[in-house]
């Protein structure tokens, strides 16, 4: 095993080895401060270890564990952001009761987010989801009141549906790939001239759909963000949403057009996004808006892969994957800066804010920032018809939609007394300068010079939405407090009641199987299953 | 009407009393013995079709036969253990009774 | 020269004295148990117990190496005059399941069946250990016998060795969910006794080779083949014939709930596949299998929906029983397919590993939920709260096995789940896909409502939870191991099933 092929290893190996020695309540005890520690490996992967591949297990189904670029400008950020938020968590939640299922979640959840970035085969990307899934909940759970235990349980049953969705594309795709190969890179290539591309794609755009909060399955989203802790609503905004993106990255065909499903899919996210900023702008919790936020972010980043399906653009990928990771970067962030400032809003206000004000204008494409490079990144996919135009108004609206958080985001109750410690605020600004300079890094190293960012026509294509958003805010002050309420989740409530529903069913049902369990029901069953059995031969001759 | 037809419906009637009974009734000595019924039938069917098999110039083929009486045997060792579990219910209820 | 000795090619295979081998060691142990009485029991069935370990590794290795079955014609005679005992991969693959889970079984009886000092006499040890050995003499005769009868007689044995390990403390309630189980059983092994006795008359034979050489499509066949079926369906608690199993399994103590669970339903499902494609394999059977996987599907939705709805964990794992015995029959139709075809060569593999994982996932929930049983005195789930940080272990074992049931990847149950439903897409029956689909996302909903209350903080006020010992914790977290990691052993397996079956394996290749 060369070293780029331990690193990769490493990478998910690490945070599954500290998982596994959380069953010793001593080293439970002490893995608070080695939770900074576990993302390195995936840091120095991404650094030095692209283009290289592992596997290992039994020859006809193995895991194989690959780093193109796309996953490792995924996977890199993401461990940026899984390290500051590591620590912030150790500050912020060593305390609380509980802890050791905090740790446990929190491994678990980054095994599976690392490892669905690295993961190149189809059962090895299922299996990450769900782990991913799982811990996910866990952590939403540590927000330990009851909004939590319901955005807890949401947020579990839509990834399980997801996932059943997911796990049959995966079938459909493997049942159409010639040579029985389960890596996902073969089953995409295969996928255009397959018997069964129209379902397998139908379910793959559901599952991990629903994984990126498309509307309208994005109601889990809204409601597991503002519950859960700090920390964890950082990593699941930031770093875990983004499994969905490589996962479409990956079994998506880029080598073919298929114009309808990528016209399905753009129309699809650009509703989201649109869709994110109107529910938005009605909240007050500064959390709950940057979870709409994530809708509408997550829709744009949805629309731009369908405009590249669309187009054939086999360029889409990694300009994705950059613009997914200024996205896991500055949300992230957005969501540490609520944490610092809830202790420092009442005196110093400023070093919280300020950068916060950068990133969050930044998501609108403010220039200079890494908005404005992903902005450029995805203009290649886009193209200049009426999708652009509409991705470019839709920055209008998140600049509108951002600047409504800045104002909630002092207003916000603080939740401790006095100014906040250094470890809540220093991972902030780690954050805040990282998802500045990192889109820059990656831009000069996959994409195109940075002049390109910085030519005046580039610059003013940046600013202008954010300067209309910004006079549309000032000009639409006054009208915010008529906006009607719309409860977090949204549609959700239509879901409960048809949960509600369901009950009602099973009590049914379980007076049907008493019926069924008594003895001489049971025996007459006997002799019908006989005597259909036999009918059925006959009819069968 | 041969004699193996005769019989043949003899356990075919057997059969369709045991089953009537092992559904119906309630009482799980009768069900016990319902079962023995459905039992019967099913051996007297394995002696039709010795009885059939004659052909080879044998009095009967022994193989059915041999059957039989394993199927006899086994089904005696259930009847005995349905009734020894029944016995043991019994005792078990009378004593849950006399501690109330 | 009997047609016989053409199906029979290695009649005089020194390795084919394995398979009486395996027969007779238990049954001995259970002899010499019951003569040493219940004070040394548990010594001699734990020694024989291992002995049947290494004959079944060695019976999996010999048809490993060879590649073909092994067979044993019982005192020199061959079939049709005397009685064969025949090993293909299946039944290899059977065979080291059971060694594997009474194995365990038995590890994880000793702190509940020990007697009460040694050499002591005790009537429960007694009567556990020596069925234990029985039930193992009678599911290795299912799994290596060849003709219709012995099955029977092994099918009975089973029964009566399965029905006194629910009663075994003797409780009221336990004894009437035995005698329940006992009487609706005894109905179905009546039925299948009707359809052999019309197997032979109509041919002659019971032996399998020479009937599957001999049966035509005839209404003879046909009436037989539905009485069989009606049968063992009754005997594996197919809905609606499940009336027996949740109070059986529920009732029973955690090692024998295990053991029930684990291998005795599959004993008469086994001999349901044997039916099926050994006897009648070239019989138009689309209708009726899909009359089965009817009654499989029916199965996954009434028996998830009542597990989640059960308040009592072992009525819980129970029901979840009743579900996964619905999958195993979803593999009917897709393995009844064109003869000989790829697709079915993965239905009926997929299936296959579907009770092998069942197997082993279910028995480690049932020894999980027998020790949190135990330790806390009820298994109410709604008290569950502070399990699973008292007994993290138990409770590891419980979620581990849960998800291979669930179907993660790497388990046998995610290989089994994947190879049913791509023979579901590639023969063109999605809805079985969809309820196997719909059957998972149950499943998952009542293993996280016991996982998610087990890790719940406990109340002060609740009484504390008595520590458990380590060994029966450690047995089961083993297993649960083992069926999570089943997917990656089972790429070997999957071809050992195929193992005598030609048609199949040389497709399979392909």
């Amino acid at each position: 095993m060369t070293g780029p092929q331990a690193l990769l290893l490493a990478a998910v190996a690490v945070p599954a080895v500290m998982l596994l020695g959380c069953v010793a309540p001593r080293l439970r005890g002490g893995m608070w401060q080695a939770l900074w520690l576990a993302p390195l490996p995936g840091l120095a992967a991404a650094l030095l270890a692209r283009g290289s591949s592992v596997s290992f297990g039994p020859a006809r189904a193995q895991f194989v564990l690959a780093l193109d670029t796309s996953g490792a400008i995924l996977l890199g950020s993401a461990a940026v952001l899984w390290i500051a938020a590591g620590v912030y968590a150790e500050r912020d939640m060593r305390s609380a009761a509980n802890g050791g299922w905090f740790v446990v979640c929190w491994l678990a959840t980054l095994t599976g987010c690392f490892g669905a970035f690295l993961i190149a085969d189809m059962p090895g990307f299922y299996l990450f989801l769900a782990v991913v899934s799982l811990g996910a909940s866990g952590l939403i759970l540590q927000g330990n009141t009851p909004q939590a235990r319901r955005a807890s349980g949401m947020y579990l049953a839509f990834a399980l549906f997801a996932e059943t969705a997911i796990l049959m594309g995966f079938v459909l795709l493997a049942a159409g790939t010639p040579g029985g190969s389960l890596l996902m890179h073969d089953a995409a290539a295969a996928l255009p001239t397959s018997p069964w591309r129209d379902p397998a794609l139908a379910l793959l755009i559901f599952g991990l759909g629903t994984k990126a909060a498309l509307v309208p399955l994005h109601v889990w989203m809204p409601l597991a963000y503002p519950n859960a802790p700090i920390s964890v609503a950082a990593v699941l905004s930031g770093a875990v949403v983004k499994v969905s993106i490589i996962g479409l990255i990956r079994v998506l065909p880029w080598g073919a057009a298929m114009p309808d499903w990528g016209a399905a899919m753009a129309a699809a996210g650009v509703f989201g996004a649109y869709y994110g900023v109107v529910v938005g702008l009605t909240q007050s919790d500064p959390k709950t808006i940057l979870a709409y936020s994530s809708v509408s972010q997550m829709g744009l980043l949805v629309a731009v892969l369908g405009m590249g399906l669309r187009a054939g653009d086999g360029g889409t990928a990694i300009a994705v994957a950059l613009a997914a990771a200024w996205h896991l970067l500055a949300k992230g962030g957005l969501f540490l800066a609520v944490g610092a400032s809830s202790g420092t809003t009442a005196r110093r206000p400023w070093p919280v804010l300020l950068p916060a004000g950068v990133l969050a204008l930044g998501l609108g494409g403010l220039p200079f920032t890494g908005g404005a490079v992903a902005k450029l990144a995805i203009k290649g996919p886009l193209g200049d018809g009426m999708m652009a135009t509409l991705v470019t108004l839709a920055a209008v609206g998140t600049t509108l939609l951002m600047l409504h958080f800045l104002r909630r985001l002092p207003a916000s109750a603080p939740t401790r007394a006095g100014e906040a410690p250094a470890g809540l605020t220093l991972p902030w600004l780690a954050i805040a300068f990282a998802s500045i300079a990192i889109p820059w890094a990656l831009y000069s190293a996959v994409i195109g010079p940075v002049s390109d960012v910085l030519a005046p026509a580039a610059l003013w294509a940046a600013f202008w939405p954010v300067l209309v958003g910004t006079l549309l805010a000032v000009g639409l002050r006054a009208w915010g407090p008529r906006l009607p309420p719309v409860p977090a989740g949204d549609l959700v409530v239509l879901g409960e009641r048809a949960a509600s529903g369901v009950a009602t069913w099973s009590v049914t049902l379980e007076r049907a199987d008493a019926v069924l369990r008594l003895w001489p029901v049971a025996g007459l069953s006997l002799l019908a299953v006989a005597v259909a059995l036999g009918a059925a031969m006959l009819s069968g001759r | 009407m041969t004699g193996a037809t005769l019989f043949g419906l003899c356990a075919a009637v057997l059969v369709g009393l045991g089953l009537y009974g092992a559904i119906v009734h309630h009482l799980i000595l009768r069900r016990i013995v319902a079962f023995n019924l459905l039992g019967a039938g099913a051996f007297l069917l394995f002696g039709v079709v010795a009885r059939r098999g004659t052909g080879a110039g044998m009095g009967g083929d022994p193989v059915p036969q041999a059957l039989v009486i394993t199927g006899i045997v086994v089904a005696f060792s259930a009847t005995a253990l349905a009734v020894a579990l029944l016995l043991r219910l019994h005792a078990v209820r009378a004593a849950e009774d006399a501690d109330r | 020269m009997t047609p016989g000795a053409a199906v029979l090619p290695c009649a005089g295979d020194p390795a084919g004295a394995l398979l009486v081998l395996a027969i007779v060691l238990p049954t001995a142990g259970f002899l010499l148990a019951l003569s040493v009485g219940g004070g040394r029991a548990e010594r001699v069935a734990l020694l024989f117990l291992a002995g049947g370990f290494a004959v079944a590794i060695a019976i999996v290795a010999a048809i490993w190496r060879s590649g073909h079955a092994l067979s044993y014609a019982l005192g020199g005679w061959t079939p049709p005059l005397g009685i064969a005992l025949r090993a293909d991969g299946l039944s290899a693959v059977m065979a080291m399941t059971t060694a594997l889970v009474v194995g365990a079984v038995a590890l994880f009886g000793r702190q509940n069946f020990a007697a009460p000092a040694p050499g002591v006499e005790a009537r429960v040890p007694l009567s556990f250990w020596t069925l234990l050995l029985a039930v193992t003499t009678a599911l290795n005769l299912i799994w290596f016998a060849g003709d219709l009868f012995s099955l029977y007689v092994a099918l009975e044995l089973l029964t009566f060795t399965a029905v006194p390990l629910v009663c075994l403390d003797g409780r009221a309630d336990t004894l009437e969910a035995a005698l329940r189980y006992m009487l609706f059983a005894l109905m179905g092994s009546v039925l299948y006794l009707l359809g052999t006795a019309l197997l032979y008359s109509a041919y002659g034979t019971l032996d399998i080779a020479l009937l599957s050489e001999r049966v035509r499509p005839e209404p003879a066949v046909w009436t037989a083949a539905a009485l069989m079926t009606a049968g063992l369906v009754a005997k594996t608690a197919l809905f609606p014939l499940h009336l027996w199993l949740p109070p059986a399994h529920a009732g029973a103590p955690p090692a024998a709930s295990a053991l029930l669970s684990a291998l005795v339903v599959k004993g008469s499902f086994f001999l349901l596949v044997r039916l099926w494609f050994d006897v009648l394999p070239g019989l138009p059977s689309r209708a009726p299998a899909e009359l089965l996987a009817a009654l499989g599907a029916a199965a996954v939705l009434m028996g998830s929906v009542l597990a989640l709805r059960q308040a009592r964990l072992k009525l819980l794992i129970a029901y979840s029983t009743v579900a996964q015995i619905g999958y195993l029959f979803l593999m009917f139709p897709l393995a009844s397919g064109p003869a000989g075809g790829p697709v079915a060569a993965g239905a009926l593999t997929g299936g296959m590993l579907q009770a092998v994982s069942h197997a082993t996932a279910k028995a480690a929930m049932f020894m999980a939920a027998g020790v949190m049983a135990g330790a806390l005195g009820h298994d109410r789930i709604a008290g569950l709260a502070g399990t699973a940080r008292a007994l993290p272990m138990s409770m590891f074992a419980f979620g581990l096995g849960g998800a291979a049931l669930i179907g993660l990847p790497p388990s046998g149950g995610f290989l089994a789940k994947w190879l049913l439903l791509t023979a579901s897409v590639q023969s063109g029956q999605w809805w079985w896909a969809a309820v196997m689909l719909t059957g998972g996302l149950f499943t998952c909903g009542y293993v996280f409502m016991v996982v998610g209350r087990a890790m719940g903080e406990k109340d002060a006020s609740e009484p504390r939870i008595i520590a458990a010992p380590i060994t029966g914790q450690a047995v089961a977290l083993a297993l649960a191991v083992i069926s999570m990691l089943l997917g990656l052993a089972a790429l070997a397996p999957l071809d050992l099933v195929l193992v005598g079956r030609p048609t199949l394996a040389v497709v399979a290749c392909r």
